[in-house]
């Protein structure tokens, strides 16, 4: 599994590389802020993200928010930072996991294990949704006087939906 | 938020349960092993469970698989033991989050948190994907019938749906269930 981790402090980045490489994962990527995060991840393509939240240039919480916009993937906060706004807004950019610094190495791999199954769970939903969610629907609404009224319902692009009748 | 714990060690059981409590959330069950707590996740119907994993009778892994396959939840493990084997098993389960023993109130708090926000996206994505597969079956359904109503009774279209709309409001009962009355009868 392809881990992309970014940490300013090259320390803890030295650290965590050890770590993760001691329990068999591959460390893709190093970035040593938010920006460098993001970028990474589209050149690496990692399976999973470990990103510190106090970064220069771009913050760990908005380098995720960006980073699953571009393709989704389970990201781990590792951060100093323990007060509930925080933890609540790491949660809102749609992390898997949130780990307490300074963090213990008993903690990494389980963190990054159960992210990962559960990610895997919710594209595979999304999947299903997508690939049922038709881009066109027609059907028979009935009208006050019996007669059938044919509708059309047609997804745009953008998501929004159009609702006309029709002449079939 | 309403949680049920599992733990033997009856001062690990308490101190969870005041680190939880001091952080607003509700401990509305307490198992002292995996038995207990498939047992009292059935009975108590807590939004959220964090569980041992070494307990006796049954472990935490299982009793995780056997609280989901009887109703999906939020669970966090906590384990003094953290080799790949056991975290996979975990993984596979469907737990959410996985901390070390001893745990840490500072990453308990955040694990369940997460717990929670990525369950309920899960579900409501879920449940959306379902009812649109049960609408999509109703229309196919009804498309079957109405054409089958064309073909056996010479109907037009538009009758063939009045006459469906019609038998569903006058038996009080779903178009579907009409329509697939209809497909076994006529096909």
């Amino acid at each position: 599994m392809k881990i992309l981790i970014a940490e300013d402090e090259t320390l803890i980045r030295l650290d965590l590389r050890a770590i993760l490489e001691r329990h068999g994962f591959t460390v893709c990527a190093e970035a040593r802020d938010g920006v460098e995060a993001v970028e990474l991840a589209r050149s690496t393509q990692p399976d999973a993200a470990l990103l510190d939240v106090r970064m220069p240039n771009l913050d760990g919480i908005e380098a995720a928010r960006r980073i699953y916009a571009e393709r989704p993937l389970p990201i781990v906060m590792l951060t100093a930072f323990r007060d509930r706004a925080t933890v609540g807004k790491a949660v809102a950019a749609g992390v898997f996991g949130y780990l307490l610094k300074p963090f213990r190495e008993g903690d990494v791999a389980p963190a990054l294990y159960a992210a990962t199954a559960r990610h895997a769970e919710l594209l595979a939903a999304r999947r299903r949704l997508g690939t049922e969610q038709p881009k066109r629907i027609d059907l028979d609404l009935p009208s006050p006087s019996g007669h059938a009224w044919p509708v059309r319902i047609e997804r745009a692009e953008d998501g929004s939906l159009d609702v006309r009748v029709v002449q079939r | 938020m309403r949680v049920l714990i599992a733990e033997d060690e009856t001062l690990i059981r308490l101190d969870l349960k005041g680190m939880l409590e001091s952080a607003g959330l509700q401990v509305c069950a307490e198992a002292r092993d995996g038995v207990e707590a498939v047992e009292l996740a059935d009975s108590e119907s807590p939004d959220l469970a964090v569980l041992d994993v070494k307990m006796p009778r049954l472990d935490g892994i299982e009793a995780a698989r056997r609280i989901l396959d009887e109703r999906p939840m939020p669970i966090v493990i906590v384990s003094a033991f953290t080799e790949r084997s056991l975290v996979r098993r975990a993984a596979e389960a469907g737990v959410y989050g996985y901390l070390a023993k001893p745990f840490r109130e500072e990453d308990l708090l955040p694990a369940i948190a997460t717990a929670r926000a990525r369950f309920d996206q899960l579900s409501a994505v879920r449940e959306q994907a379902d009812t649109l597969a049960d609408a999509l079956a109703a229309r196919k359904a009804i498309e079957r019938a109405k054409g089958l109503l064309m073909e056996h009774q010479g109907l037009s279209e538009q009758d063939a749906f009045v006459r469906l709309r019609r038998a569903s409001q006058t038996s009080g009962r779903p178009m579907r269930v009409i329509a697939e009355a209809i497909i076994e009868t006529l096909s």
